[in-house]
């Protein structure tokens, strides 16, 4: 790293620093997440931000972001009508929404859930011992440095158990809404502890929106899924292009219980997310999808872990970006199946489709087997659209913009369609993809 | 209808097309046939304006247009249809929904309303049962998948719902057992008219039991080496390419 480039990682740690003193002295962290907040700060000595070799910073350009100076957030306004636009149809009754990362009980409505999901603040659930126990140890072992920038400043956030054997009907909707701000860059640290315990279900989507731009949300999501559990998992990344993305999600299964994630990404200037997943016993269930759709200078980044641990489990990832313009993907992802993780079926595929010369698409899957019995493959392509395709629909008097459209979608669409919410579909179909329709000719 | 002037065409490099005329009038019906890499696909992806392909000289006349001059997709509004050797696979765009864009397309190009998915499916409907097709073909994704055969009806589903001026049917009948042969051999005839024309490439007399033909050219080496009237083609049958391109 030439000199120049480090002594702006070292101000900006120190800028770092300085803004955790501020947090301790005027945002007042609570007594209860103090200990863990300490830690989590020992945790970023140690980690520090990364350099341009860091491994898992490949394909991601942090200095922008690192070199900004940001506030920590004040508490804006937002108009309910903004959010109401938001929450999904069929979430009415089953919303909470987080305006930089606090809850807000005016904004939410979680009656429909009825007596099958406990919702409480962070420092609430923090009271178990389980929960603190578990937030503990992820801190301790946390490698991502922006996950431990989280916890260093988590003070608001919600806890959500899902009781056992309690399999909750209507979908619940968790809304991510960013003030964003007129004069300065502000962080904010959405913290989201879910817990599913033995036999519940429940399917979540997150969404992620900004009234203004120009924030970094750094958010962070822990999820545990106990024996026989099932969570449907859907996080829709809808900031305004200004605005910078981290959102980590660390995933526990237990025996026999499944998580079915969809991600779709519009990017802004930097979306990253990290995925973290454990099976830790037999026969947990993973699957993780995302779309992105990137135009002019957007980037979304994945990074992704998983861990099979146990035996007779089984992961699946699809990933599909569309980049035109000077869009910029990458895909990292590792799948490690433990010598003992015998009988384990894992697949993991990327597709890229280029519309432009200047697009950019990184790739970089990798399988890491210590048993001997396991089934694995993993496939990555990247290409423009096909000729012979596009020829053939303009042998049916499809014009070439029209069959592009038509092949573009349908590209996308093989992912938005595994989206087991409807009007979370019907949305990207308005949103994500008609974000192409401007820029072919 | 179509002229053909003394075509010359090919890829980048390789001269396929060498010398190529032909006369097409409206109500007639031509068969093309040849060995194996003779250049009839090759002509057939021509006329429809396959981006891979040069013309270096020569000329096409399409009703009067010089047909050179148009995108693939306008050769298609003017009227002219290839039914595909290999029909492309296309995952993920639902052959109804495709289906119903290309018949609106020609709709709107010929000034008349578009159809919405209700009013469509009947006219889908109709032309599926000419040539016995079950429905589930209009909920999968165009071709994808398809066996053989069930491509080839699709090619010809498309030939039904476009109703075009001039259809090049390149080898419709390879990949189709004796019955889907003649159930697609009867949509064909159904579809002809005294108005409209019908170039049918093929390997087999076959097909030309059930379409008959009033024409049949000979390609070999990029050039028509014989024409001549049905018979021609038995003729080829009994005693394959070989008399007609003696060794050089
Ligand atoms: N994409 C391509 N690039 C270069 N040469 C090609 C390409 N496709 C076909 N050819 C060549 O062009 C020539 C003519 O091919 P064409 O497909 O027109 O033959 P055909 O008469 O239709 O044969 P068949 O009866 O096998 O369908 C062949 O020599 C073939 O190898
Ligand atoms: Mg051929």
């Amino acid at each position: 790293m030439s000199s120049a480039l480090a002594e702006n990682k070292n101000s900006a740690e120190s800028a770092f620093f300085s803004l955790h003193k501020t947090f301790l002295e005027k945002v007042k962290p609570h007594a209860e997440l103090l200990p863990l907040n300490r830690s989590a700060l020992g945790r970023f000595e140690t980690l520090r931000f990364p350099d341009r070799k860091h491994e898992m910073f490949t394909f991601v350009n942090t200095k922008d972001l690192v070199t900004s100076s940001f506030s920590l957030q004040t508490e804006n306004p937002v108009q309910s009508e903004f959010v109401r636009q938001h929450v999904y149809a069929g979430c009415e009754q089953s919303h909470l929404t987080l305006v930089d990362g606090i809850l807000r009980p005016d904004l939410s409505d979680a009656t429909a859930l009825g007596t099958s999901v406990k919702i409480e603040s962070l420092v609430e659930a923090a009271k178990s011992e389980s929960v603190r126990n578990s937030l503990k140890i992820s801190i301790e072992q946390e490698n991502d440095v922006f996950a431990s920038i989280n916890s260093s400043f988590m003070k608001q956030g919600i806890g959500l158990r899902v009781f056992r054997n309690k399999q909750v009907g209507v979908p619940l909707q968790i809304l991510h809404v960013s003030t964003g701000s007129g004069n300065g860059s502000v962080m904010t640290v959405p913290r989201v502890f879910v817990h599913l315990e033995p036999l519940a279900e429940l399917k979540l989507i997150t969404k992620y929106v900004g009234v203004k731009g120009n924030y970094f949300i750094n958010a962070v999501q822990d999820f545990t899924v106990e024996d026989d559990a099932a969570l449907t998992y859907t996080q829709v990344q809808a900031d305004p292009d200004d605005a910078w993305h981290f959102s980590k999600n660390r995933i526990l299964l237990k025996r026999n219980s499944r998580f079915f994630g969809c991600q779709a990404s519009n990017g802004t200037r930097l979306v990253r997310h990290h995925s973290e997943a454990r099976l830790s016993a037999p026969g947990g269930e993973l699957e993780l999808n995302g779309v992105s759709v990137l135009v002019e200078d957007e980037q979304a980044h994945n990074f992704i872990r998983i861990h099979h641990e146990a035996d007779h489990c089984t992961s699946s990832q699809h990933f599909k970006n569309i980049i035109n313009d000077r869009g910029r993907a990458s895909f990292d992802g590792t799948v490690i199946v433990d010598k003992g993780a015998q009988l384990t079926n894992s697949g993991q595929l990327i597709d890229n489709l280029m519309l432009s010369d200047d697009g950019r698409a990184d790739c970089k899957p990798n399988l890491m087997i210590f048993a001997d019995d396991v089934k694995c493959a993993h496939g990555a392509t990247v290409g423009q659209l096909d000729v012979n395709q596009l020829f053939y629909l303009k042998t049916r008097g499809l014009s070439e913009l029209v069959a592009k459209k038509l092949l573009t979608r349908s590209f996308a669409e093989s992912i938005i369609q595994k989206i087991p919410f409807p009007q979370v579909v019907k949305e990207l179909n308005n949103t994500l993809l008609k974000k192409l329709e401007a820029d072919h000719g | 209808m179509l002229e053909i002037k003394d075509l010359y065409a090919g890829f980048d490099e390789t001269e396929i097309l060498k010398g190529i005329s032909l006369s097409v009038k409206k109500g007639e019906t031509h068969a093309i046939m040849g060995p194996n890499g003779s250049g009839k696909s090759t002509l057939a992806k021509i006329l429809s304006g396959h981006p891979s392909y040069i013309v270096t000289s020569g000329e096409v006349l399409f009703e009067g247009e010089n047909l050179l001059d148009l995108s693939t997709e306008e050769r298609s509004l003017a009227g002219i249809f290839m039914g595909f050797q290999y029909p492309v696979e296309i995952p993920g765009v639902n052959n109804a929904e495709f289906l119903r864009m290309a018949y609106n397309a020609r709709q709107v190009n010929e000034g008349k309303d578009e159809v919405d998915p209700l009013d469509f499916d009947d006219i889908l409907q109709e032309k599926m049962d000419l040539l016995s097709m079950e429905s589930k073909y209009k909920e999968r994704s165009c071709n994808d998948g398809f066996s053989g055969g069930e491509k080839k009806k699709n090619e010809i589903l498309q030939m039904a719902i476009l109703r075009p001026l001039l259809s090049v049917l390149d080898e419709t009948d390879s990949g189709l057992d004796i019955d889907a042969l003649r159930v697609v051999a009867d949509g064909v005839n159904r579809l002809k008219n005294k108005d409209n024309a019908l170039i049918l490439i093929t390997h087999y007399q076959r097909l030309l039991d059930h379409i008959e033909p009033d024409f049949v050219h000979v390609l070999s080496k990029g050039t028509f080496v014989k024409s001549g009237g049905k018979d021609l083609a038995h003729d080829l049958e009994a005693q394959g390419y070989d008399w007609l391109t003696p060794t050089n």
